[in-house]
């Protein structure tokens, strides 16, 4: 049933395509696979502190190019915001760049200052991996909490796909006709000349009388508290209202970026 | 106090209280045009025979009509088809009124709260209930009542479903229609009706075996009952094959409609009124087969209501003293609605 599908139609600002799903998935995969073979390579050529430059450029190469990719290859794969993927993308170039600076440079280049720097450039790419795929979680679940809360107080018509907004769209159309000619004033009809018989005047007709003490008025009063008696299908202000909420769903869609921006600054 | 009324296909009934009792007022939907040749006023008026005068033309409305009708072997017209104001019908409005005028009564006071029902629209018909939700609404305000509508099937659930906070599946089986609403604490999260009822019965039973339609309605009415065992040969044998499929066909468009919808995930009573559901042996068959349809929804229970004729005037009386009542005591203080939330939460669970 789509009742479970709410991460994927009704959170407005958390986007992301099939396509990169599956990008993000194979990255990730190719970082665990360098992590991998990285850890099998410094086991096998028993790398320590005076091994050859060659190994121990390949061995950063295999350990921190893994590191990265396996967090860029999360955050794809996670829905993501808009600044999400440019942080994404910043993140493993200057990690990546770091590397590549690091092979091309060690061991004649790799003193201090250059050393601080590119290793400040590595952990920072790292951290804004890191930092974005904790954020996205963080604003997943607040997401999804508020998610929640508005299906129990709302019961019924959280999630909206097209044929359910469809469906709203026409009842709140039909129940503001009826609403609208509910101001109508209606005149009396002309019969024509009609003589009514005796009867009409001399009962209402057959009558059956049961002892009933109708306690179900009091229960539905009670019920219903505040609320008027809910009439069926012209009942204008649910249908409305459930129309607005399923019109703000999909302005939600529409000005993403605006309310990426609204939630950013709430949050961040 | 207030009132409740039913326009339905075949009866027009009214429910309102006094004292300790409901009395339930009610009159057929139906009349039967005669030549005023046929018969004298003052023969009609001490028979308290219900008619009107017209040009030369005398109409007999309502029960009475249906006696000429054998009488002079002639079929009686109905002012609603289908749940609805006939569109066939050129007098229908006016006998329409004339019925509702005498069932109702006059307002015991100025703009006195009445409920009343209407069909929801059908699924499997073309057409549209809002012009009969209209007429019916401007007849009784012009009576000066104080008019509200509610939908047949809703009318159903508040008058046999108190018991689980009205929550649960209110179906109403009457003669043009069958009405069919979901509601949630009173609520309905769903309404529509089905183009077939007891009508539909009796014209495939007459389709059938060649028996006019109002003989077949009679066997039906008196003294038939549903079981699965079916004479071969003669009308009961044709109303049980009916009936079997108007049942098939009502929970398998049921069915079609729940999967529109996420209900709320809780079990629903299920309450069947109308004056189809009345023959034995109904609510066995029904049971039967609603719980092998394999619903979209989970069904708790399921019941005939006590008086299934009377429940949707009942339940429409319901709704107008709830709505009297919201106009009297507008002013409630905290502790009340504190109350009334503690035991609503008690009932949910
Ligand atoms: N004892 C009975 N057994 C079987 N059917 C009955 C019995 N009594 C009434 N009916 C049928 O019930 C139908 C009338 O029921 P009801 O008064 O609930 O309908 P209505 O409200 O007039 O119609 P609608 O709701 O479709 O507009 C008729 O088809 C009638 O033949
Ligand atoms: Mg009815």
């Amino acid at each position: 049933m789509d009742k479970y599908n709410i991460d994927e139609d009704s959170l407005g600002i958390l986007r992301r395509g099939t396509s990169l799903y599956y990008a993000g998935s194979v990255i990730f995969a190719a970082g665990i696979v360098l992590l991998i073979v990285g850890v099998a390579f410094i086991i096998m050529s028993q790398i320590h502190y005076g091994s050859e430059p060659g190994k121990i450029i390949l061995s950063v190469i295999f350990m921190g190019g893994g590191a990265s990719l396996v967090l860029t290859g999360t955050n794809l794969m996670m829905k993501q915001t808009k600044y999400g993927y440019y942080i994404t993308a910043a993140g493993t170039i200057l990690a990546l760049l770091a590397l590549a600076i690091f092979s091309s440079i060690y061991p004649q280049g790799w003193y201090y200052p250059t050393v601080s720097y590119v290793l400040a450039m590595y952990i920072v790419g790292i951290l804004a991996l890191l930092g974005n795929g904790f954020a996205n979680v963080v604003l997943w679940i607040i997401s999804s909490k508020s998610e929640t809360a508005t299906r129990s107080s709302q019961e019924n018509y959280t999630v909206h796909n097209d044929e359910s907004i469809q469906r709203d769209i026409e009842e709140a159309v039909q129940s503001s006709i009826q609403q609208s000619s509910s101001e109508l004033k209606f005149k009396d009809q002309n019969f024509g000349n009609v003589r009514l018989g005796k009867a009409f005047n001399e009962s209402r007709g057959k009558t059956t009388r049961v002892k009933d003490d109708m306690n179900e008025a009091d229960k539905l009063k009670r019920t219903t508290s505040g609320n008027k008696v809910k009439s069926g299908s012209s009942e204008v202000d649910k249908i409305s209202s459930q129309l607005r909420e399923a019109m703000e769903n999909q302005t939600a869609e529409k000005g993403v970026i605006e309310k990426i921006k609204d939630r950013f600054d709430k949050y961040f | 106090m207030a009132k409740g009324l039913d326009i339905g296909t075949m009866n027009i009934i009214c429910a309102e209280n006094e004292g300790e009792d409901v009395v339930f007022t009610q009159e057929r939907n139906a009349f039967l045009e005669l030549d005023s040749s046929d018969l004298t006023n003052m023969m009609l008026d001490s028979a308290k025979v219900l008619y009107i005068e017209k040009d030369d033309k005398i109409s007999v409305l309502g029960e009475d009509a249906f006696n000429f009708a054998t009488i002079f072997g002639k079929e009686t017209r109905r002012p609603m088809r289908f749940g609805i104001i006939s569109p066939k019908e050129k007098d229908a409005i006016p006998m329409i009124k004339l019925i509702v005028d005498r069932v109702l009564g006059d307002p015991g006071y100025q703009n006195e709260a009445l409920c009343i029902s209407s069909p929801a629209d059908p699924i499997d018909l073309d057409m549209n209930t809002l012009y009969h939700k209209k007429m019916t609404e401007a007849l009784t305000k012009k009576m000066s009542y104080d008019t509200k509508v509610i939908d047949e099937g809703l009318a159903v659930v508040y008058s046999e479903l108190a018991d689980s906070n009205f929550t649960g599946l209110g179906i109403s089986i009457g003669a043009g229609l069958t009405n069919v609403t979901l509601a949630y604490m009173a609520t309905p999260v769903l309404s529509f009706s089905i183009g077939r009822g007891g009508d539909w019965i009796d014209e495939q039973v007459s389709n059938a075996t060649g028996l006019p339609k109002d003989h077949a309605c009679v066997t039906k009415e008196k003294g038939f009952r549903l079981g699965s065992e079916v004479e071969i040969g003669g009308p009961e044998g044709a109303l049980t094959i009916y009936y079997d499929a108007l049942m098939t066909y009502v929970i398998q468009n049921l069915n079609k409609k729940l999967a529109e919808i996420t209900p709320p995930n809780v079990k629903f009573p299920v309450a069947v009124a109308g004056g189809s559901s009345n023959p034995p042996g109904f609510s066995k068959m029904f049971e039967k087969k609603l719980k092998e349809a394999n619903l979209q929804i989970d069904i708790s229970n399921i019941n005939i209501a006590t008086d299934p004729l009377y429940s949707v005037s009942r339940g429409c009386l319901i709704a107008a003293r709830t709505q009297e009542g919201e106009e009297m005591g507008r002013n409630k203080n905290a502790d009340d609605i504190l109350q009334e939330i503690e035991e609503i939460g008690e009932g949910e669970e």
